[in-house]
Order: structure tokens, then sequence, then C-alpha cells
């Protein structure tokens, strides 16, 4: 039994059983046999051949697409991985068919999920596989309209199929085309005597998303390059705890309260908070253009760093308590309102 | 260059509708080059044509490289049986091939007023267009007002429309482009 190739080496490959019809060995191939290659189609085994490719002679499998006589070249030992497989028996496609024409219960809505599933389908689900994304997206188009890349992988799913079936009932395209849309679209008053459908096509699983663990996380943190940027001596943990202290609660209260006279400046009557949270990013912009110009008054004051952030907390907390805003918190609002092309005061 | 061959008479209003829509649906000349009589090997017991039968013995015509002709017939087609029955047959064509066949004995019936007249006309065209489609390599839409939608589908409206949807036109274009000539 062999399923796709693992998508992550740390993976564990679940084991499912085979589809039916998978060639496991090269050694079975013989000259005229019809396989199919998964997304490509039907092709026929040409022979074995020998090469030379860099160096290394390398057994490759020679085989010709039918479809438009396209040469495919594979080398042997990759033959059981790729999940090429034999034609769809007459019991398959009689499968295939009842399966069409059943009631097909809810498709996937989720197109992250749909479009990998159908992809997995194609490669690895055999001609049921094949015939489950041709329903799957045919249900939902009868919902809504499929984009675009969907619509192109209804086609290439529905061109596989029509091919297969083609060559497995042994008639034109066109007509094993009919056949499928017969099945899938039947005629006003049509009732198919139908069997149960088979089992739907088992997936491999996919790699689960790989979250950072709690030491790979600390580490990045430790490691972001800050010393090339000359800011080695910074004390990131330090600089984190000091956000979440409660002694910089003065600083966050002056900032609300200088975000809140602004915007008792920007609307006197009664500013909706709602606006107030739409507004907030220009009038960040409007506080950062205003806070230079206080700086040199605040660091003449103050001699520690810390007071010049607390300098115009400072003013702008009565600001919060008074109804009126105070003189002082007037002007970068004035200035704030001006550029919002607001009246100026 | 799209060949329109006649099994039966078939007015010339009609046919010159029926080429001016296959030209503006691909780009392609299209004209009527004659007439051919019915291959007596086609013919079944039931009075109906054997579509695939028919396109194998069909007097030909001469034609060009990427040439695809198109055979009108007033008799009624049939399609060998599937896994599930019979599907109805309007028409039949070689995917990606030269031939393709369409019936008129399923469309509305061409009366004297102007309505009933237009109306077999668009059906008509609708059918050449969705045959001369799988001429290039065309599959069925699931789009109901797409030429490309099944025929026989419950989806397909009453009156429907005979052009292709962006998806079958673009890729009509695509292998028009790349055909040999």
């Amino acid at each position: 039994m062999r399923g796709p190739p693992p998508r992550h080496p740390d993976d564990h490959r679940e084991q499912l059983p085979a589809v039916e019809g998978v060639i496991e060995d090269a050694a079975t191939l013989a000259p005229g046999d019809r396989v199919v290659y998964p997304n490509q189609g039907v092709c026929a085994v040409v022979g074995v051949e020998e090469k030379d490719i860099a160096g290394q002679k390398l057994e490759l499998v020679r085989m010709r697409r039918e479809e438009d006589g396209a040469a495919v070249l594979v080398p042997k030992n990759k033959v059981p991985s790729i999940g090429l497989r034999r034609v769809a028996t007459g019991g398959q496609i009689e499968g295939v068919f009842h399966y069409l024409a059943a009631q097909f219960d809810d498709p996937e809505l989720d197109w992250k999920v749909r479009h990998r599933d159908n992809a997995d389908r194609l490669i690895a689900g055999g001609v049921l596989g094949v015939a489950e994304v041709v329903k799957g997206l045919h249900s939902l188009s009868r919902i809504r309209p499929l984009p675009t890349k969907e619509r192109e992988q209804y086609d290439n799913a529905r061109h596989l199929l029509v091919h297969e079936v083609a060559v497995s009932l042994g008639v034109a395209p066109a007509l094993a085309e009919d056949y499928i849309d017969y099945a899938l679209m039947p005629p006003a008053g049509v009732k198919f005597d139908l069997k149960p459908p088979p089992t739907p096509v088992l997936l491999p699983s996919r790699p689960k998303r790989r979250r950072p663990a709690a030491g790979e996380g600390e580490e990045g943190m430790e490691d972001l390059g800050l010393a090339d940027l000359g800011l080695g001596d910074i004390d990131l943990g330090a600089a984190l705890e000091s956000v979440d202290a409660p002694a910089e609660e003065g600083e966050a209260e002056g900032a609300e309260g200088e975000a809140k006279a602004e915007g008792a400046e920007a609307a006197p009557e009664e500013a909706a908070e709602g606006e107030g949270e739409e507004e907030e990013a220009p009038r960040k912009k409007a506080a950062a253009k205003a806070k230079p110009a206080k700086a040199p008054k605040a660091a003449a004051k103050a001699e520690k760093p810390a007071a010049k952030k607390a300098a115009p907390a400072k003013k702008a907390a009565p600001a919060k308590r008074a109804e009126k805003p105070a003189p002082a918190a007037k002007k970068p609002a004035a200035k704030a309102a001006a550029k919002r092309g607001g009246k100026k005061k | 260059m799209i060949r329109i061959v006649t099994l039966d008479p078939i007015d010339p209003s009609d046919m010159a509708f029926l080429t001016a829509t296959l030209y503006r649906a691909f780009g392609l000349g299209t004209e009527h080059a004659g007439e051919r009589p019915m291959p007596r090997e086609a013919e079944r017991k039931d009075g109906r044509v054997d579509a695939v039968k028919f396109l194998a013995e069909v007097a030909p015509v001469r034609t060009f490289a990427d040439d695809k002709v198109l055979y009108i017939t007033a008799s009624p087609l049939a399609l060998p049986e599937g896994p599930l029955g019979e599907p109805p047959c309007w028409g039949f064509s070689q995917y990606g091939g030269e031939r393709a066949v369409i019936s008129t004995s399923r469309l509305p019936a061409r009366g004297v007023s102007e309505a009933s007249i237009e109306n077999f006309r668009r059906r008509l065209a609708r059918e050449a267009i969705h045959a001369v489609g799988h001429l290039w390599d065309l599959h069925h839409c699931y789009d109901p007002k797409c030429a490309m939608h099944p025929s026989w589908s419950p989806g397909l409206p009453a009156n429907p429309e005979m052009d292709l949807d962006t998806f079958c036109r673009e890729k009509s274009e695509r292998r028009i482009r790349l055909a040999k000539t």
C-alpha cells in the first residue's frame, strides 16, 4: 500500500488503503498498457528506457498521453509514489455513475478546505475521487457561480473524468460526457434505479499547522536583531513590564484625557464615542505633531526623561475633570481640527 | 472555417441567421457547403439515426486543416445506451475533432408566425454553437445561460440563450488561437 508522498517530513503518514488499481511495482507495466497519470489523464505505456541524466543512469518508463500524444517520462522507482493507476474497471465506472446520479449532501462551503480536498482527490482519489470533485463543484455551482480557480478545477476534473470513462467504456469522449451529464443532470421526469454509491475516498491527513512552542517564542523575542541596530542595551523584559505597570497609569490617563479633550474640540456638542474611535488615528498624528513643540518646555521643567511624557498628561488631566477643555489642551486640538478641515478657534 | 452541410432542405433565411450567429460566437468564417445524402448504415430500425455511426459514415466535404463541419438533419438522432440508459440526443460531436451533427427534430416547430420562426432560429443556433463548441474542446457547462449547457437539462429555460459564457468563450478563443492555421 502506498499513499501520496508526505507533505511534511515530521508528519506521520496515515496508513490508508490504496486506491483500487494503483500500480505498486513498475515491473508490472508492459508496453501497450493503458494507465492513468493523476492530473494528466490516460497514457499508454511505450516501454522502459535507460537515460544518462546528470551523470546518473536512470531507468525511465516512457508513456504517451493519449489525448495529445505528449511524451511522459517517469523514473521507474518513482512509479509507485506518483499514484499511477490502471484505467478504471467496469465495476468502478458503474459505481461512479451511481455516485453521480445520487442525491448530494451539502457541498463544502469553506473554499480553502474545499480547494485543498479537491486537489488531493484529483491526485490520490482514483476515478471516484475525480467524480467527487465534479459532483461537489457542480452541486456548489447550483448555489452560486464558481470562482475562476474552481471553475478551472471543475473543467479539468470533468476533462479527466470524461476521458477515463471514454477509455473504460470504449466510447467517444463526447458520448462519455453525455452519459456523465445524463447522470449528473437528468432530464425532468427521469428517475434512475440506483444502487448505493461506493464509499467516498479517504484522503491522507494534512500536516497540522505548527505553532511555535513557548521556548521557541522566548528565543524569538531575544533574537530580534536589536544588537545589529545598535539597540542591544535595551532591556526588553523591563520595557514590557513597564507597559503593564500601574506607574504608567498617569500617562495612559493623560493620553485618554488629551484625546477626549481633542474630541470635545472637534465636536463640541456631545461627541459620540464611536466618532472618537474613528478619528483616533488622525488625532494621534496631530498629537504626535504637537508633542515636539511642547517637549522643550516640559524638558526645562522636568529633569527626568519620564517627566517629558508625563508633562502633557498632567496638563491634560484637568481637562478631563472639567467640562470645558483647558487652554493648554486646546492648541493641539485646534491644529488637528484645522488639519481635518474643522473650524478654527 | 465552419462548413455547414445540410441533409434536408433548410430555409435560406434560417441559414443566413445561423452562419451569422456562428461567426459571432467563434469569430470564424462560416458557409453553407452544400447537401449530402443520409448514410444508410446509420439508420436504425426504430426510424432514428445513430449519431455515432452517422459521423463515421456520412459523405465528407472538402476541408482544410482546422475546418469544422456541421451536419444538420431533420431526422431524429439516437445515441448508444449508457450505464444509466440512453441520453436524449439533440446533436453529437467528435470531441476536438472535425465533424458534428445536429437534428432539428427536437427543436420547437417552425410555424408561420414571426415569434415561432425566431424561436426556431435561436434554438437551432444554440444547438449549432453547442456542437461546434465540442469540436473546439469545450465541455458541458453548468451555467444554464451558456450554450454549452446540456440541452436536456431541467434547468434550461424555455427560450435559452445562444451565447457562450465567459469561461467557455475564452477557452474556445484560446483553442482557436492555438490551432494550426
